[in-house]
């Protein structure tokens, strides 16, 4: 064997590492939701505090739909403050975090609530119509809905605050 | 035939044939990951896929004495009424996701012969399933528009 | 103060590590002992400080510190005793912190042993197996760390998942671990002999024992795997081709080549390059494996999370295997043969074919399992191959490779002459095709089936036709029978060491082969008292009862199994509520014999008890498999006896 093809051997490698690689693009914490671009399925919940609160209502604000449920442990329990926080700091910009509580009891999420003093208005979903119109597959989950009412990103997983404040900054800068 | 030459006829015919076994292989056993929208807008009759989605509340019917089992699976767009055979495994419900595996069928519904519920937590891939018929999970389907 | 001593004890273990491993590099090159010296005091002190962080952890969860996030998230105060340490391993940062302290303990003996007896590659070794160990306690102290702090302590636990509550859940990961992490010690010794030049046979004959033993601990890890997939996971199978099955299976093939390949270059000097290529190629599968498992590249049952955790092993992957090629093509020259290869029909041609025919199985299931991505990436389509892919193109090859070991341990070196032909496998060739013939008659239809059969007896009656002649070579100097026998294990212990490993892998075969060709089962629901009939057997619902255990509570089926013998079993299949799991979690019963299984599982229940869906399952010849794995341990055993000399 001539002297240069012997190096072959490690380049050859190359294309398999690549291909694992890609693999990592795949992310599924950034899914392409089908419903993205797509109107929001209309709801209408009642919250743990017994007020009504439905999609319609919230027309012309930006929405943070959140699907959590008080087992989904950790992940649910590390995105609580952060939503939290984003609610007291966006509020009076008009956004919106509802939360949506699935799959769970209704104890249980009273307790979640308070442990972490959640103001913002959550709601259960006990037949679990909403999760399906939404496409959701597990918790938690995190849907950014427009001013128009339409679902214009979804993220999965625990959100963070760098998720919730660029893309309640992208939804606000746009005009109703 | 110099030895050389022998070696290297075997060598080739050994992989040819691995190739074919291969590329029989994944034709006979290729299985298609959908979303209930991309079913509906192409359902090939005979094809083997993997459906999944949200079970419709209100969709399932389980019948113990006949093992008839049917629901309808939603992904937010489009639904497919599906059937099977057998005990619904346990981490299967109303509103939770699931994953099947199975044929369309002509008569306009899902034959599935293996239903692999997901473990509706969070995104951790989950390291546990425990029912008869799945042990795999699916992790996510991507959906049709780019 | 527990997370903190503990992150900081992986910390300064990663320094020493980091530093050890250029020391070690800096002191081979150099030539400087007080460099080696320093390195080796390095990985003791690593060593110390890895059992101290494991041992931390133990107790943590023995004391329910629910002050450290993977106690919490793993434990609760219901968790049994024993449990409690196994959970340590039971998630991903405690398993990499498992595999770590079972690295620096292998660094530890690889630095007792070989510093007398290996002086010129033994620097190298040192810096590669501190490298490795680096690089996994750099995972420990960035992207999956087990000492974190959990704020505010929680009055308890979420809970192990229950799955993971079982005696196979404290045996197969740590046997699978001792494999994974033994094959880093020949890695090494390939990459020292490259470094120096020294790609003869010291190197090899040096990491005969590690491989072996490496070797065995992967082959019971899987085994163990397939039992507790067998009798947990409820579906009546012990292998699914799981993407995580296939990333322990892959290195596991091309380990089984390698140790079969050493014997030529130990025999003939042949094989250098593949020997060396192939000791890298099951090392890097071991990285693939865990990488595979960790990263959630493909979806599996057993894949642990994602996160950044995925990229840190593929780049260290990459690392490895860039390296280690460049390596192999620096040194191409001094690889290349010094023996040719005679004819095709000799001993060396069958350990080529059996490595080439093995290595050609671990890139089937590689393929099959990287599908996926492959498929994404050029079609942009969501595919997969699942378990017919693996079945139907391994098949040919495991047939050819029964077959292989059978002709390999009898057939001459070099070139085998007709006459060396008819003497070794006239007979067993006969024998098996009369086997299959009896099979045929006796009613089994398949022919893969007689295939399987007719090749498993072939190559049975080669060992038979080589111990028999053996012992008569014996007999006939005067020895009594039981002392040639028993000489001729000890004397020759590697040979037939490896005999015995065959004969456990013909059994293994067989059970394989009787469980897909002769098990059957149904599903059904049975009101009390009802019952229902498979294959010989009688299953009788008698009701359903339901207790409160430690944590969690339990639904118990009771049904009586009955054949010719009435009440020959009662048999408990369960269901397991836990609080901290959204769905129960079934639990198998089921009666083991030599050659039939029942297997029970409890489906759907009425509240009342009146009615209850079970899946019945007859399974046969599964109990070979773990008689195989029995079998296999004392073929290891005996193949890694020192060897005797002359006398005795």
């Amino acid at each position: 064997m001539r002297r240069g093809w012997r190096w072959l051997l490690p380049l050859s490698a190359i294309p398999v590492l690549a291909l694992l690689a890609y693999g990592f693009r795949l992310s599924p914490r950034d899914i392409p939701s089908p419903l993205v671009g797509k109107p929001a399925a209309p709801f209408a919940l009642q919250t743990f505090d017994g007020r009504p609160v439905s999609l319609d209502s919230l027309r012309g604000q930006v929405v943070v739909v959140n699907f959590w449920a008080s087992w989904c442990y950790p992940a649910c329990y590390e995105e609580a403050p952060v939503l939290e926080r984003g609610w007291r700091e966006y509020r009076e910009r008009g956004v919106v975090v509802l939360g949506v509580d699935i799959q769970d009891k209704t104890e249980a999420a009273e307790k979640f609530i308070r442990d972490f003093g959640l103001t913002f208005p959550n709601a259960p979903d006990p037949a679990g119509k909403v999760s399906v119109d939404f496409g959701v597959y597990g918790v938690p989950e995190t849907f950014f809905v427009d001013r128009r009412g339409r679902i214009r990103a979804k993220h999965v997983g625990a959100v963070t605050d760098r998720v919730l404040r660029e893309q309640l900054d992208r939804l606000l800068a746009e005009s109703s | 035939m110099s030895r050389r030459l022998k070696f290297v006829t075997g060598g080739a015919v050994i992989a040819l044939a691995l190739a074919y076994l291969i590329y029989a292989g994944v034709t006979q056993s290729a299985v298609y990951f959908v979303t209930p929208a991309e079913l509906r807008a192409a359902p090939v009759a005979g094809k083997s896929y993997r459906l999944g989605g949200m079970v419709v509340p209100g969709s399932l019917a389980w019948e113990p004495q006949t093992l008839n089992l049917r629901f309808t699976l939603s992904d937010g767009q489009a639904t497919i009424p599906v059937r099977h055979r057998g005990t619904p495994p346990d981490l299967f419900g109303e509103g939770r996701g699931a994953v099947v595996e199975g044929r369309w069928q002509q008569e306009g519904h899902f034959q599935a012969t293996l239903i692999l519920a997901k473990h509706s937590e969070e995104y951790k891939a989950p390291h546990d399933t425990s029912q008869p018929g799945y042990k795999e999970l699916i992790k996510t389907l991507k959906g049709s528009q780019p | 103060m527990t997370p903190e001593i503990g992150a900081g004890a992986v910390m300064v273990a990663l320094l020493l590590a980091l530093y050890g491993s250029v020391a070690a590099a800096a002191g081979a090159s150099t030539g400087r002992t007080s460099l080696l010296l320093s390195a080796q005091h390095a990985a003791l002190g690593v060593f110390l400080l890895v059992t101290a962080a494991l041992g931390l952890l133990v107790y943590a969860f023995l004391t329910f510190d629910f002050s450290v996030r993977y106690v919490a998230t793993n434990t609760n105060l219901g968790t049994p005793f024993y449990y409690r340490i196994t959970a340590v391993w039971g998630a991903l940062e405690g398993s990499i912190v498992l595999w770590a302290w079972m690295l620096a303990l292998y660094t530890l003996i690889v630095v007792v042993r070989h510093r007398q007896n290996a002086r010129e590659l033994y620097p190298w070794v040192l810096a590669v197996m501190l490298g490795v160990l680096a690089f996994f306690l750099l995972v420990m102290a960035g992207p999956a760390p087990v000492f974190q702090r959990m704020i505010p302590v929680p009055n308890d636990g979420r809970g192990l998942n229950p799955l993971l509550e079982d005696t196979g859940m404290i045996t197969h990961p740590v046997c699978l671990y001792l494999g994974f992490t033994g094959f880093t010690v020949p890695f090494a010794f390939a990459v020292a002999a490259l470094a120096t030049g020294r790609v003869g046979d010291t190197w090899i004959a040096l990491t005969r024992r590690w491989t072996l033993v490496a070797w065995y601990f992967l082959s019971l890890g899987l085994l163990i795997g397939g039992w507790w997939s067998y009798h947990v996971l409820g579906w009546g199978g012990y292998w699914a081709w799981d993407p995580v099955e296939n990333a322990a299976f892959m290195p596991w093939l091309t380990g089984t080549a390698f140790l079969h390949s050493v014997m030529i270059q130990e025999r003939r000097r042949m094989l250098k390059l593949w020997n060396i290529s192939l000791v890298v190629l099951t090392f890097s599968l071991t990285l693939f494996g865990t990488f595979l498992t960790r990263s959630g590249v493909i979806a599996s049952v057993h894949a642990f999370t994602q996160g950044s955790i995925g990229a840190f092993f593929l780049g260290f992957l990459a690392l490895v295997v860039l390296t280690s090629l460049a390596l192999i093509a620096w040194r191409w020259d001094a690889l290349r043969a010094q023996g040719e290869l005679d004819s095709v029909v000799s001993r060396e041609s069958a350990f080529l074919l059996n490595n080439v025919f093995l290595v050609a199985s671990a890139f089937t299931v590689f393929f099959g399992t990287v599908f996926p991505l492959l498929a994404e990436a050029v079609r942009g389509e969501k595919v997969s191959v699942g378990a017919p892919f693996f079945n139907l193109v391994n098949l040919p090859l495991f047939l050819a490779l029964i077959f292989l070991m059978g002709v390999g341990p009898l057939i001459a070196w070099r070139r085998a002459s007709l006459e060396n032909l008819r003497r070794n496998f006239l007979a067993p060739v006969v024998i098996g095709i009369a086997a299959a013939a009896l099979f045929r008659v006796a009613g089994t239809a398949s022919a893969l089936t007689l295939l399987t059969f007719g090749l498993t007896v072939f190559t049975a009656t080669t060992l038979g036709v080589d111990f028999t002649r053996a012992t008569r070579a014996r007999l006939r100097m005067g020895e009594r029978l039981g002392a040639a026998m028993g000489g001729l294990l000890i004397r020759h212990n590697r040979r037939y060491g490896g005999f015995v490993v065959h004969i456990g892998i013909l059994v293994i075969a067989l059970g394989v082969m009787g469980s897909h060709a002769w098990s059957v089962q149904t599903e059904t629901t049975l009101k009390r008292g009802e019952t229902t009939e498979l294959a010989g057997y009688k299953v009788r619902f008698d009701g359903l009862a339901a207790r409160q255990e430690s944590n969690h509570f339990k639904v118990v089926g009771t049904f009586t199994v009955s054949n010719h013998r009435p009440n020959l079993a009662v048999l408990h299949p369960s269901k397991k509520f836990y609080p901290q799991e959204q769905a129960p979690i079934a639990g198998v019963d089921y009666r083991l014999g030599l050659t039939e299984d029942v297997y029970l599982v409890l489906g759907d229940f009425a509240r009342d008890g009146s009615h209850a869906t079970i899946k019945l399952q007859i399974n046969r010849l599964v109990s070979w498999i773990w008689v195989g794995g029995v079998i296999i341990t004392l073929g290891t055993v005996l193949a890694i006896l020192p060897e005797r000399r002359r006398a005795g």
